[in-house]
């Protein structure tokens, strides 16, 4: 593949959720991100193009960094597509674009979703937290009267950003062209990684990185109120140790934490008036 | 409403788009979209306290398949908007949680009414496809404004309605809204334990 065919892709591809609607989701962005390839593909033989598009506007939805693996896939088969010597091979190969469209949506979307929602983001957000921590910015009870200098505040969030941007635009690019590449009994390249291994191993991280958070901030709060230890010391550590609990419990019950601190508000209103 | 304000609306309609319609560079996250919200009112502890509050709050709801989390975004514009209007961070908070999920009700309406669209849409395609790019931008551009009015109508009702009503708020009260506001990193960490640990193989 060339490098601006390439690029094409990678850069489409980041509108390929816009116009995103319940019917056939990722539907529009999936031709968006495909019509320049097409419309080169297709330059000979123009009456072509309006079955080639409604093949496109069928129902389309993966994840978004994942998608890149969609990308290369089709290419390669549309290729096949237009370079079938009859219209009984011509119609074979849509079929099989149609079941690689089908198969690798899902595959990919299943993966991308553990990967980059399930995992890394999280992760992401506790490096962020780690490194706000480490600068001695405390996350867990921020006064906005104190000053903090913009770079200690830009740190977290950029610690964030890069990490998360650096493995997703990665897999990004390098999906367009080991899809592309890869042979059809290779998975279109997505054999190449080892997935399971990297989001079993991220989430080990993860779960370290959580209790150790969690330990860090019991730390803070300990040594904040080192001096005294009153009523408001005893009821803020009640609350806290509270709140561990019930959310791990909530969190089993599948009921989302925002619903968990509404009712807080709205119960420590209501013993408030009692 | 104030140049500031109005700034920090325009940003957050702008940030939304990343959430789905172009990018997912994680721009419209809450660690993110709070600081660069406080960079334009100049209260960086306020934007740091929402962005990481609204990340952990959220951090439990994932955007896999059709799923519609609540918006970061919306809820860390509308913390740091309040609290520049002089709102307690803890009543700025609650009010942006209601704010971001009222945001999905829009939001899901939208969609909706995108399908009506699809059709039409679907028909001027299959006769001239290069209309692909002036679709997509306008679709963007729509969005962007849809959010833009979202936001603006409700920070500035809110901001309104809070500024009337924190006066008359009682003390009690007050400690209650604190005391909540006070356990939300203590929830969002805790759920954090399972998201990694009942996923492992």
């Amino acid at each position: 593949m060339k490098f601006t065919q390439q690029f094409s892709f990678f850069w489409r591809s980041f509108f390929l959720q816009t116009g995103w609607n319940y019917l056939r989701y990722q539907s529009l962005g999936l031709l968006f991100v495909m019509w320049p390839f097409l419309k080169k593909l297709y330059s000979q033989d123009k009456d072509a193009i309006p079955s080639v598009v409604s093949r496109y506007l069928a129902v389309f939805n993966t994840q978004p960094v994942m998608a890149s693996f969609c990308f290369g896939a089709l290419a390669k088969q549309e290729e096949y597509i237009v370079n079938a010597p009859n219209l009984n091979e011509t119609n074979e190969e849509i079929l099989e674009w149609n079941a690689i469209k089908r198969g690798l949506s899902i595959t990919t979307a299943s993966i991308g979703d553990r990967l980059f929602w399930g995992t890394l983001k999280p992760l992401t957000l506790l490096l962020a937290l780690f490194v706000w921590l480490v600068l001695g910015v405390h996350v867990f009870e921020l006064q906005p009267e104190n000053s903090l200098p913009l770079l200690y505040i830009a740190a977290g969030s950029i610690a964030a950003f890069l990490s998360f941007n650096t493995i997703a635009l990665f897999v990004k690019w390098e999906g367009i062209k080991i899809s592309y590449t890869a042979p059809v009994n290779g998975c279109f390249g997505l054999t190449s990684f080892d997935w399971n291994r990297t989001i079993y191993n991220a989430k080990k991280i993860g779960l370290v990185l959580t209790v150790g958070l969690i330990l860090m901030g019991i730390y803070y709060y300990l040594r904040d109120f080192q001096r005294s230890i009153d009523v408001q010391f005893v009821t803020r550590a009640v609350i806290i140790v509270f709140f561990v609990c019930i959310s791990f419990i909530t969190r089993r019950l599948r009921i989302p934490n925002m619903y968990l601190y509404l009712s807080a508000a709205a119960v420590f209103n209501l013993v408030c008036y009692l | 409403m104030s140049v500031t304000i109005l700034a920090v609306c325009l940003l957050a309609a702008l940030l939304e788009l990343d959430t789905t319609y172009a990018f997912q560079l994680t721009l419209s996250r809450g660690i993110i979209a709070g600081p660069l919200f406080a960079l334009i009112t100049g209260n960086y502890e306020a934007g740091i306290q929402a962005g990481i509050f609204t990340e952990l709050l959220f951090a439990d709801v994932s955007p896999l398949g059709a799923i519609l989390p609540p918006s970061a975004t919306i809820c860390c514009a509308i913390t740091v908007a309040l609290s520049s209007m002089g709102i307690e961070m803890c009543y700025a908070f609650l009010v942006a949680v209601f704010g971001s999920l009222l945001f999905i009700r829009t939001e899901r309406h939208v969609r909706k009414q995108r399908v009506q669209l699809l059709p039409g849409w679907e028909e001027r395609l299959l006769q001239q496809p290069g209309k692909i790019n002036r679709i997509i931008f306008f679709e963007l551009g729509a969005c962007f404004l849809i959010n833009f009015v979202l936001i603006s109508l409700f920070i500035g009702a809110s901001g309104a309605f809070m500024r009337w009503l924190q006066p008359h708020i009682p003390l009690r009260a007050f400690f209650a809204c604190q005391f909540a506001f006070m356990a939300v990193p203590w929830i969002g960490l805790a759920s954090l334990v399972p998201e990694f640990r009942l996923k492992m193989r």
